[in-house]
């Protein structure tokens, strides 16, 4: 293709990203960066036009599988104003509440509910963000602390089913999207482990507070009351595995669900809340689809230059192995991912690595994991994590404020990522186990 | 003219609530009738349900230029107000190359696809197409709304 083109692979490389990391650092946003890195591009060479930024964007607007993404966002923003979080929030405190640190503990189970409900952590960070900030401050936590954790937890809502970005993996890169939902569940749980024992060190040295032991009456009643929401992921887990319904069509369900529950049985949404969670819906969603439209226009781009192949000419030769490979992917993805947003992340960097993971025999699904658990730290990780800035936001602080805090608690996750890494069974044992027809 | 621009920023806001709010429906459609009798399945639930969210994401695109919606990345240190707003600027005129573009060739766009129409529903394509030339054009106002903020408060004299 790039036989008697104007632009050498280099030339245009260079182009592309110099345009896109000089743009980035004059504040432009990053979805209009990636657009207007293109078209430099796209005037120098005589067989492009700038039309092909129309055909991309368009292209990758069209798409049934991404719906999932305001569906998913919709879901988490029903469950906040019709009262189901709150009932999750009762029970988590029955559960883990009288463990020190009680109302962080709180917070990381909360998430892991959530995770199990809405597949977004942009979602979780601003719902629990709300929640918890300023709960925990007035119990005598650090706020830097508060905010961090807040932030890192809300990263399990895409590694534990359902998950988006599972979803735009599973639709880019064409891996079965239910091996990936069963994929996601040991590791996630299992970061979620780690992240309580944080805490639980966290709360030991600086003495944090703790609620009374609930009595088992009081736990059961808990359980009693949220059954119907810790129903949501069985239903839309369950209906993916046995085909019941697609991806995008199990995150309408959730929506279904969630209002159904909002407005049936526990009964406290108003017509004006209803409203307001649409709208964020709406703006949330446009905001990180309207990125991935221009994304796909840059990765078009970078592919018809054969700039990945280039890139990655060299790698092939250093003759890793599985683990070497997989540790490099998660490498690229972490460096990735503190710039840019996790789904054009997918589109651009995904495709850049899929041939290397190919060569070297790696799991579709263990490379699909390794590069989603990597992205899913990227949303901590400044200077564009965003669920960071989310807590950041609502706790009216600068990044830099809680960074320490955040670098802490990623250290244990990093190890179980680089576990996962090292033993692709805890990732594949699950949907080995219940699916097999799913993998290759 | 402030007034106009926020009737028309109100305005998209609601079109954004509407549109989020109907593409629950064509894929629910799709789930029954696969399911139950009730209704038939019709074959164009798949297809309205993505200009819904094409419309959803340009109406999305549009709102979020005005209220600052889109993420940047910030690599700066807390700035004052005048650098902060000069910065602004030559932020804002990076997107209005992006606005220029998106207006430029998207009436293009929509020109080349005049005689088409979908594959399923038969609905004439402008009708998507125009989103783009759309975008370009609310970029622009709510653009040029910002930037004579902004340079209000780069004119400003600093107090002494």
């Amino acid at each position: 293709m790039s036989g008697g083109a104007a632009l050498s692979p280099a030339m245009a490389a260079l182009v592309l990203f110099g345009v896109f990391f000089t743009l980035m650092a004059l504040r432009v946003p990053i979805a209009f960066a990636l657009g207007l890195a293109c078209l430099p591009v796209m005037f120098i060479e005589p067989r492009l036009s700038p039309m092909i930024i129309f055909n991309e964007t368009f292209k990758s607007y069209n798409s049934f599988i991404l719906l999932a993404v305001p569906f998913f966002l919709l879901t988490a923003n029903l469950m906040n104003v019709g009262g189901i979080t709150d009932r999750l929030v009762r029970l988590s405190r029955d559960l883990v509440g009288h463990m020190p640190g009680g109302l962080a503990q709180v917070n990381v189970v909360l998430s892991i509910f959530f995770a199990g409900i809405s597949g977004s952590s942009t979602a979780d960070a601003a719902s629990q963000g709300k929640i918890f900030i300023e709960a925990q401050v007035k119990e005598g936590y650090d706020l830097s602390f508060s905010v961090a954790i807040t932030a890192v937890s809300a990263v399990l809502a895409v590694i534990i089913p359902p998950s988006i970005l599972m979803i735009v993996w599973g639709g880019t890169l064409s891996v079965s999207i239910g091996a990936l939902f069963l994929a996601g569940v040991i590791p996630g749980l299992l970061l979620g482990v780690v992240q309580m024992a944080t805490v639980h060190v966290y709360a030991k040295l600086r003495n944090y507070p703790k609620y009374p032991r609930a009595s088992m009456k009081e736990v059961f009643a808990g359980i009693g009351v949220a059954v119907p929401a810790l129903m949501t992921p069985v239903i839309i887990i369950g209906g993916k595995i046995f085909g019941w319904f697609t991806a995008t069509e199990s995150a309408a369900i959730a929506v279904l669900y969630a209002a159904v529950l909002s407005i049936f049985v526990y009964r406290e949404m108003s017509g004006k809340q209803l409203h307001g969670a649409l709208l964020d819906t709406g703006r949330l969603a446009a905001v990180a689809l309207f990125c991935v439209g221009t994304a796909s226009a840059f990765g078009w781009l970078l592919a018809y230059y054969q700039i990945p192949k280039a890139l990655l000419a060299g790698v092939g030769s250093w003759g890793m192995g599985i683990t070497g490979t997989g540790f490099f992917i998660a490498f690229c993805f972490l460096v990735v991912g503190c710039f840019l947003d996790a789904i054009p992340a997918i589109i651009i960097v995904g495709t850049i690595l899929e041939p290397l993971a190919r060569s070297v025999n790696m799991d579709p699904v263990h490379f699909a994991m390794v590069g989603i658990i990597s992205l899913a730290f990227g949303l901590v990780t400044p200077p564009y994590g965003l669920c960071l800035m989310i807590s950041c936001a609502i706790a009216k602080v600068r990044l830099m404020y809680v960074l320490k805090d955040v670098m802490i608690m990623l250290m244990p996750m990093l190890g179980v990522l680089s576990l996962a890494i090292m033993w692709p069974d805890l990732i594949l044992f699950l949907p080995r186990m219940i699916s097999p027809e799913f993998l290759k | 003219m402030r007034k106009l621009v926020d009737v028309y920023y109100r305005l998209l806001n609601w079109l954004l609530v509407i549109s989020v709010a109907i593409l629950i429906i064509p894929v629910s459609l799709q789930i029954f009738s696969r399911y139950t009798s009730l209704i038939p399945s019709y074959i164009w639930t798949e297809e309205m349900a993505r200009f819904f969210f094409i419309w959803m994401i340009m109406i999305g695109s549009m709102v979020a230029i005005r209220d600052g919606g889109h993420f940047d990345v910030d690599l700066w240190p807390e700035l004052a107000p005048r650098p902060n707003a000069l910065l602004r600027i030559v932020s804002s005129v990076f997107v209005l190359v992006m606005a220029l573009v998106f207006i430029w060739y998207g009436i293009r766009f929509v020109q080349f696809g005049w005689n088409q129409t979908s594959e399923l529903a038969d609905l004439p394509m402008p009708f998507i197409f125009a989103a783009w030339p759309l975008a370009g054009f609310t970029w622009v106002v709510f653009l040029g709304e910002r930037f004579l903020q902004d340079l209000r408060i780069v004119a400003a004299r600093p107090r002494a």
